[in-house]
């Protein structure tokens, strides 16, 4: 396997996705895709399979468990 | 200088009852407020049984406002609580949704969640991440709680399950260009429920280090800390765990026909 810097780009690209990197290592990474359609691909497939887990994630408390909480917040204090 | 009877700390948990007996020995009867005159001599050691007449004002001051903490300053409290946790309950419903996978439950984690958070809140250092206090604490309820319950069909059988769930996702990343920009794109044109669905069938400690990650955003330390796990854990759970959502959506794709490269796919030749 010829090595064009993709070896290591592949191992950090995750952590590159999450903004775990150093500033010189995401640098690199990203110099990196710039020149190589493989890695620069990968990366977009990282991508959107974040943006599609935050899109099916969005969710919005029933009503009632919010006046449930705040009822239980209530009682809770005046138990004291 | 208190005396020897004279309590040099109060311990917070002192009763109303307590501090009344003490401030209405002060000279000022039931004024607490004048420090000066209520200053022990010394050597004006009182009998016994007038010991609280020598308490060291600083103390009671001190007591009182414990006090007040735990009586009459909670409607601060709680209003605090509500005004900074509350706004916190959508994402930690959705959170509590990958965890229990289904409404009833998720509701109940939240509900707990919330009193369990609410009961600790003076524990909590004003200034620090809230959001992440609040995961902590859902994520230890839903172990002790519910986990126990809904025994994971994968959980226990992790490593196998990965091993062959994910035999050919590895070539996907000798996959040339263009199929993997057919990827992309069919991940993202996949309906929510397809996503939601696959989410479903990951593994809860993969599937929850992708949800903390890439729908809250927590830095990997942060999930390490909600987690309690180290952070080469957290990789290696996020790592297994967007790539079995990877597979998983590739097969969901291709059984309706939209061309997906075969590396990515979880539907090995094993089949």
């Amino acid at each position: 396997m010829t090595d064009c810097g993709c070896t290591k780009a592949k191992a950090e690209l995750e952590e590159f996705l999450h903004d775990e990197l150093c500033r010189e290592d995401a640098a690199d990474i990203r110099e990196h895709m710039a020149t190589c359609a493989d890695c620069s691909g990968e990366h977009e497939v990282g991508l959107v399979l974040t943006e599609a887990v935050q899109r099916a994630c969005r969710e919005t408390a029933p009503e009632d468990l919010r006046s449930t909480v705040l009822a239980r917040l209530r009682a809770l204090q005046a138990s004291h | 200088m208190p005396t020897a009877l004279a309590p040099t700390t109060f311990p917070g948990r002192i009763t109303v009852a307590e501090l009344e007996s003490a401030l209405m020995i002060t000279p000022e009867g039931d004024e607490p407020t004048p420090a000066t005159s209520a200053t022990p001599a010394d050597g004006a050691v009182p009998p016994a049984d007038g010991a609280a007449a020598a308490v060291d004002v600083d103390a009671v001051e001190a007591a009182l406002e414990a006090v007040e903490e735990s009586t009459g300053a909670e409607p601060d409290l709680r209003s605090l609580f509500e005004e900074q946790a509350l706004p916190y309950m959508d994402q930690l419903y959705a959170a509590a949704m990958r965890m229990t996978r289904n409404p009833a439950d998720a509701s109940d984690l939240v509900q707990e969640t919330f009193v369990k958070a609410f009961a600790a809140f003076r524990q909590f250092q004003q200034g620090t991440n809230l959001k992440a206090w609040l995961y902590r604490i859902q994520t230890n309820t839903f172990i002790n709680t519910y986990r126990k319950k809904q025994r994971d069909p994968y959980q226990g059988t992790i490593d196998e399950l990965e091993d062959w769930q994910m035999g050919g996702a590895e070539s996907a990343t000798r996959t040339s260009g263009s199929t993997r920009s057919a990827e992309a794109e069919a991940i993202d044109h996949l309906p929510d429920s397809a996503v939601k669905d696959a989410l479903q069938k990951v593994p809860e400690d993969f599937r929850m280090a992708v949800y903390f990650a890439d729908v809250e955003g927590f830095s990997y330390q942060e999930i390490a800390d909600i987690m309690k796990t180290p952070v080469g854990t957290v990789m290696s759970r996020l790592h297994r765990g967007r790539r079995l959502l990877r597979g998983l959506l590739a097969d969901y794709a291709r059984d309706r026909g939209i061309a997906v490269p075969v590396g990515t796919t979880t539907k090995g030749s094993t089949k």
